[in-house]
């Protein structure tokens, strides 16, 4: 029983990586098509000289980065205030906000986004994507922030402010520590579902504002390029070095 | 959260509400124009079939899912294993069906194999079919029932212990405590590990378009359609009103039920 | 950490946003070569975004707002009317684009902009069959697709209006029908159809051809040409006897562009024969430049798929732009279609 449960987990395992695993290879392959011919870097160097993709992977850093800090920082306040004073209404909302197909919340945005433009003189740009990127990952930080919170002693910051310190440094000093490895694993998930989106982003972005998955929608619908592959090892790649660290910095 | 949320759906509602532009947008009057054409039998059918392939994806998941949940929660190394579930989510979404196509076309890697070892005469056509869009939805969401039956399933036998140990003595086959004790008490993870699947499923448009060659709708498609090429957005709109609403509902009975979203 | 952090991604955000002004030009993939708009850069010093669609309704969904921030941008014929019934278009002045004498006598008075007042046509091309050569008897018209034999071998472009085009074309009616029991009859056709296919695709049938999944697609001009480009002596490209569709992607400047001159510049360079020749060089488009095509290779010049004859041309029809009640009904359709 053990060994079948085992060996089924193992297909299963396969399953799922076994996919990216073939274009890793198949990305380090001198030939375009699918038979091996001979070892070669080529399409790295592709890769690398393709000036749209390489901002493009900018553009998704920078967009990623900020709306990490952005909903980290929001997520974490919502989380601790939904703690403080539950609001049944507020947990709806949010898991809605969590499972709503893509291409609703962004049609919505967009929607939001013009009618208000009328009024400013904005455009879609960097700035709408941004927002758009903190809106959907704030729910995912709330939900991890708070499930955290769910298991913390109440009595425990209570504690400390019979014991003198004050509203600020018993949040500072007892809760806020005690949330730290669920606010790093919240930045982390942001960070990737904001690295991953294409629908949404594609529908918010402006002149200024392609990313990577949205260039990389543009090259897959044209057809199978190697480059591709060697975008997609890149990427597994450096997001496991990044969550390496970031586990490293959880058991600090 | 009611910039976010709120806001936006109140535009949409409003959009659902308008008449057309002549080159997209909406315009004036008021009508009910959009709502009514959604009871045509063309697009209740496009609705059902959404249903029926985002519930086949959900069902194909929580089957896999779940013995796999199972042989992690009792692994020596669920980290480990945990980690292997999510190696895929690391790269893009977009490219882990991407790496179908690769898979899948005739001169795609499973066709060429295939050849070579004379199995087969001439490829099998595996790329833009039903099968490819479901394997696609099991392959993109899977992840996302494992994560929560795992939770459970470690819970249960953790907290539960006793009650599984009791009823194996009692002379229960391990069938029977699989199916009438297990199974049962990790319900709220399995009505989770549905919601996180189906709804998301419900919308998807991507899998549908890449790996179905455009041959068959799903419902998120249509709406894509609506702000695109068919520039018709209050009909759109309607569409989407539909459609969160019906995920609303799934939520709130999901949860009513019991299910344990975090 | 955090608020280090913030800062630092609040500058770089900053230093993202603010970066100098520069030409925004939104274009069709595929349609300049890889060193035209680093030459435009250097002789003017300016920078250029150049950004690509791959469909109308994505680059009209983006400047429809009047305030996207795109200077030039390349609509279809179909595309003109439409864009400048919304005021989206800009006049041009013909006294700064002095290379305009060099556009093709063919496209000086286009049926969508005769006095070339607000686009000035770019590349051209129509919609025809791509197969391989192997395929028994060659296909002349576009009934031949609705053979049996092919099953699961050929592929439709994934676009109403040239799929309902085809249909309508082998039924004998024209491409741009508004006919509701013409528009029907060619639904049922492509109703019918549609079993036989492997998909709807459009460029991505370039490389199912090439690599031999597909025996037959329908396809575009500049994608035959590329995927024949590819596989040298297997695959054949047919404009179809009962008819088919023509198209012209034009370059035109929006009426929000603050850099009318620079955008002026812009066009008059890409007309300029040395730089349209080596754009067709690189990627295989039928240019509407005259100048360029004299400066190609004979072989280029040539191409029966890019540039066909009088006679053949005279079978095609340019797409039309669908009135609101026509566009519905297709729309509709469409939707049949797919979820049949």
């Amino acid at each position: 029983m053990r060994l079948v449960l085992a060996l089924y987990a193992l297909l299963v395992f396969a399953f799922l990586n076994v996919p990216l695993l073939i274009l890793a290879v198949f990305s380090v392959n001198a030939g375009r098509f699918t038979s091996w011919s001979g070892f070669s870097l080529r399409w790295y160097q592709a890769m690398l000289a393709d000036g749209n993709l390489m901002e493009s992977a900018m553009n998704s850093l920078v967009i990623a980065g900020v709306s990490t800090v952005a909903a980290t920082l929001l997520g974490t306040m919502a989380a601790y205030a939904v703690w403080k004073r539950k609001s049944n209404w507020f947990s709806g909302s949010l898991y809605l906000s969590l499972v709503m197909p893509e291409i609703i919340t962004g049609i919505s945005l967009l929607a939001l986004f013009q009618w208000a433009f009328r009024f400013l003189r904005l455009q879609l740009g960097m700035h709408t994507v941004v927002l758009a990127h903190v809106s959907f990952s704030l729910a995912f930080v709330v939900v991890v922030v708070l499930a955290r919170l769910r298991s913390f002693d109440p009595s425990l910051e209570e504690a400390a402010r019979d014991l003198g310190a004050t509203e600020y440094s018993a949040f500072a000093r007892v809760t806020l520590p005690y949330m730290m490895p669920a606010i790093i694993a919240a930045a982390l998930l942001a960070f990737t579902v904001s690295i991953d989106d294409y629908v949404i982003t594609s529908l918010v972005a402006g002149i200024d504002s392609q990313t990577l998955p949205m260039v990389i929608y543009a090259m897959a619908r044209r057809g199978v390029s190697p480059v591709l592959n060697a975008v997609s090892t890149t990427l597994v790649v450096a997001l496991g070095v990044l969550i390496l660290i970031s586990h490293r910095l959880r058991s600090l | 959260m009611v910039l976010t949320l709120a806001a936006p759906l109140l535009i949409v509602c409003a959009y659902s509400m308008l008449s057309r532009g002549a080159y997209g947008g909406v315009e004036l009057p008021v009508t009910p124009e959009n709502y009514a054409r959604l009871f045509t039998p063309l697009y209740a059918g496009i609705f059902l079939r959404s249903f029926a392939v985002a519930g086949i994806a959900t069902a194909l998941c929580v089957a896999l899912g779940f013995p796999l949940a199972l042989f992690i929660a009792r692994s020596r190394r669920p980290n480990l294993c945990l980690a292997l579930v999510i190696l895929p989510f690391w790269t893009s979404f977009l490219i882990r069906i991407y790496a179908w196509i690769f898979l899948l076309r005739d001169t795609g890697l499973i066709n060429t194999v295939l050849l070579r070892l004379h199995v087969i005469g001439e490829p099998l056509p595996l790329l833009y079919t039903n099968g490819a869009v479901v394997l696609g939805l099991v392959y993109g969401f899977l992840p996302f029932a494992v994560l929560p039956l795992y939770a459970v399933i470690e819970r249960v036998e953790r907290q539960d212990k006793v009650l599984l140990e009791a009823a194996a003595d009692l002379g229960a086959s391990s069938t029977a405590v699989f199916w009438r004790m297990l199974v049962p008490l990790c319900m709220p993870g399995i009505r989770a590990a549905s919601l996180l699947v189906f709804v998301p499923c419900l919308g998807t448009y991507l899998v549908s378009d890449l790996l179905g060659g455009s041959k068959t709708v799903l419902i998120g498609n249509v709406i894509q359609n609506q702000f695109t090429a068919s520039r018709d957005w209050p009909f759109g709109a309607a569409l989407s009103i539909v459609l969160i609403v019906a995920a609303a509902a799934m939520l709130y009975a999901g949860r009513r039920g019991g299910a344990e979203l975090a | 950490m955090k608020r280090r952090s913030f800062l630092l991604g609040g500058a770089v955000f900053a230093a993202a946003c603010t970066r100098g002004p520069r030409l925004n030009v939104y274009n069709w993939s595929d349609y300049v070569a890889p060193g035209t708009v680093p030459a435009f850069e250097r002789e003017f010093g300016v920078k250029v975004r150049y950004s690509t669609f791959e469909s109308e309704e994505e680059m009209l969904a983006q400047v429809m707002s009047g305030n996207s921030g795109w200077d030039v941008v390349f609509p279809a014929e179909d595309f003109v009317g439409p864009m400048l019934k919304l005021g989206l278009l800009a006049p041009l002045r013909h006294d700064w684009i002095p290379h305009l004498d060099q556009l093709d006598p063919a496209f000086r008075m286009p049926p969508w902009d005769p006095e070339l007042r607000w686009s000035i046509p770019y590349m051209h091309g129509a919609t025809g069959i791509l197969y391989q050569k192997s395929m028994t008897p060659a296909p002349t018209r576009w009934a031949d697709l609705w053979d049996p034999r092919l099953h699961g071998k050929i592929t439709m472009l994934d676009d109403p209006a040239e799929v309902l085009g085809a249909c309508l074309r082998k039924l004998g009616f024209s491409l741009n029908s508004g006919d509701p029991s013409q528009l029907r009859a060619a639904n049922a056709e492509a109703l019918a159809q549609k079993p036989l296919l492997r998909a709807y695709l459009n460029a991505e049938a370039r490389d199912q051809v090439v690599a031999g999944d597909i025996v037959a697609a329908q396809a575009w001009t500049t994608t035959a040409a590329q995927a024949m480009a590819a596989a040298p002596g297997h695959l054949a490209f047919v404009l179809p006897a009962d008819g088919f569709a023509r198209f012209a992607d034009n370059v035109a400047i929006l009426r929000e562009s603050r850099r009318v001159e620079l955008a002026h510049q812009w066009i008059d360079y890409l007309l300029r024969p040395a730089v349209a020749a080596s754009i067709v060089a690189a990627t295989r488009t039928a240019t509407a430049n005259a100048g360029a095509q004299r400066l190609l290779p004979a072989q280029v010049r040539d191409d029966a798929v890019l540039y066909p004859p009088a006679d053949v041309l005279a079978r095609a029809e340019w797409l039309e732009p669908q009135p609101v009640a026509s566009q519905k009904l297709r729309d509709r359709l469409w939707t049949e279609l797919k979820s049949a």
